[in-house]
């Protein structure tokens, strides 16, 4: 990918967000989704919650759009001539529908941001106790660059 | 002890930057149905919303998004005394989860200020533990996908999932159940978009046990008011609190709200004379709400 756009989503409002990290000055959009907006439970969202995100989205450089946010972001990519589209993994299932109906059009490239913790196998998630028993070894192995 | 590195990120920022809210400068060209990046005000901001997305409800959080709000709220966590004094309304928690649940700050950001922070280790376990449990409920997410909204597993009440309400009663939606303590809480929750902790577990346990409404009507509704809603974490307390992914229900007594809140919803409330439905053991609350229930 030569000219490609960033996606930027709810997931990665920093600066260490890995897509404006390895493309700093490409045009990048956020889209505040509709179907997010509408809420669940049928009532939509309040505008705390909405001004919140704005907020950090003012500090990023970053277009704001509304709407469908597949359609808007491969308009976006259009507008802009991209190859391709970059964006950072995120957690929510709903993202992955949206990353493949982008991807239907536009090759999209996933980074993935820096984790809490690497485990290294698959973890038995049933309970807490179980992660952290495997998690907590591996997240303090990490503070020996930090204490003398 | 050594000065945080975003502490003097921080104090780099142009003093009016906060107040101005205007967005950074974009080097492209904007595009018709852009939406505007530059408010002479957060007042101006909110008025803006209120005309953009006149379909949520109104008013702004005292709470402020970005990175620079982020840091200068991590500049300010004390791990260790985090540790002894979380489960304290007015204890030093960290009220970083917005900034967290939307990437403003990572996980591994703010575990690396956390050991920055750290002497000995032990200081600092609690809240490296409660890290975890955010990156925890992330994962059971990527593994449950939708089905997040599902029970997990049976209710350990005794009650079948058939005699919880499913819809939100008014009194709660208006705040107005009586109750000193949990109308404060729905009031902070209105006002601010951000609950304790303590407050969370009890609100939810309140509306679960003591109103019998189904986890999911509570969920969604934390989750279009609070500033760092987000589905794993709070649709995993709530069945947490429920008992869908639990060995047994999550409840409370007077005492305990009592206790962890310093007494401030007590000497207000109407009913702290007679009337308190929270006034009683754990056995007689256990036995009075889950009369079925085998544990
Ligand atoms: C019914 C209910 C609903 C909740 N809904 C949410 C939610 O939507 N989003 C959310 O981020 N948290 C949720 N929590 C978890 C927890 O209450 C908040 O993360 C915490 O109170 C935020 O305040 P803090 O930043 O001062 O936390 P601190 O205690 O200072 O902890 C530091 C960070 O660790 C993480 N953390 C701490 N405790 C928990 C926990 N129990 N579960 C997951 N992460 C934790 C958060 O990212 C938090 O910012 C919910 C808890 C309950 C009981």
């Amino acid at each position: 990918m030569n000219s490609p756009i960033l996606w930027i989503h709810g997931e990665a409002l920093g600066p260490a967000n890995p897509a404006l990290q390895a493309f700093p000055g490409r045009p990048a959009v956020f889209v505040f989704d509709e179907t997010l907006l509408s809420g669940p439970g049928s009532r939509p969202v309040s505008r705390k919650r909405i001004a919140f995100l704005y907020e950090c989205l003012l500090e990023l450089p970053v277009t704001l759009r509304r709407g469908d946010v597949a359609a808007e972001v491969l308009a976006f990519a259009r507008r802009h001539g991209a190859d391709g589209v970059v964006t950072s993994a995120a957690v929510d299932p709903r993202w992955a529908r949206l990353r493949a109906a982008i991807a239907a059009q536009l090759p999209v490239q996933v980074l993935e941001p820096e984790p809490f913790v690497c485990l290294g196998e698959p973890a038995d998630l049933r309970r807490f106790s179980r992660y952290w028993r495997l998690a907590e070894p591996l997240v303090w192995a990490g503070f020996s660059r930090f204490s003398s | 002890m050594q000065p945080p590195p975003v502490a003097t990120a921080n104090q780099a920022m142009p003093s009016g930057k906060m107040a101005s809210l205007t967005g950074v400068p974009l080097a492209w060209k904007p595009a018709p149905g852009d939406l505007p990046r530059q408010f002479a005000s957060r007042e101006a901001l909110d008025d803006a919303l209120a005309s953009l997305f006149p379909e949520a409800d109104a008013g702004l959080s005292p709470v402020r998004g970005g990175r620079a709000a982020a840091e200068a709220q991590l500049a300010r966590i004390q791990p260790a005394r985090y540790g002894k004094s979380r489960n304290f309304l007015d204890g030093a928690i960290t009220r970083l989860s917005p900034y967290i649940r939307h990437g403003v700050l990572t996980l591994a950001e703010v575990r690396d200020a956390v050991f920055v922070r750290t002497r000995e280790r032990a200081s600092s376990e609690k809240l490296i533990n409660e890290l975890g449990w955010r990156d925890y409920w992330q994962r059971l997410w990527r593994q449950l996908g939708d089905g997040i909204w599902a029970d997990c597993e049976p209710l350990k009440t005794g009650h079948g999932p058939e005699r919880y309400a499913a819809a939100l009663p008014a009194d709660l939606g208006a705040g107005r159940t009586g109750l000193a303590c949990m109308d404060g809480f729905i009031a902070e929750l209105y006002a601010t978009g951000w609950l304790h902790n303590h407050a969370r577990l009890w609100l939810a346990a309140y509306l679960v046990h003591w109103r019998r409404i189904r986890w999911q009507v509570g969920a969604a509704w934390f989750l279009r008011h609070l500033l760092d809603g987000d589905p794993a974490s709070n649709n995993l307390s709530w069945q947490w609190v429920a008992s869908s992914f639990s060995h047994k229900p999550y409840i409370f007594n007077r005492a305990n709200l009592e206790r962890y809140s310093g007494g401030r919803y007590c000497a207000s409330c109407a009913l702290a004379a007679a009337g308190c439905p929270f006034e009683a053991s754990y056995e007689e609350l256990q036995a009075r709400l889950f009369p079925a229930a085998s544990v």
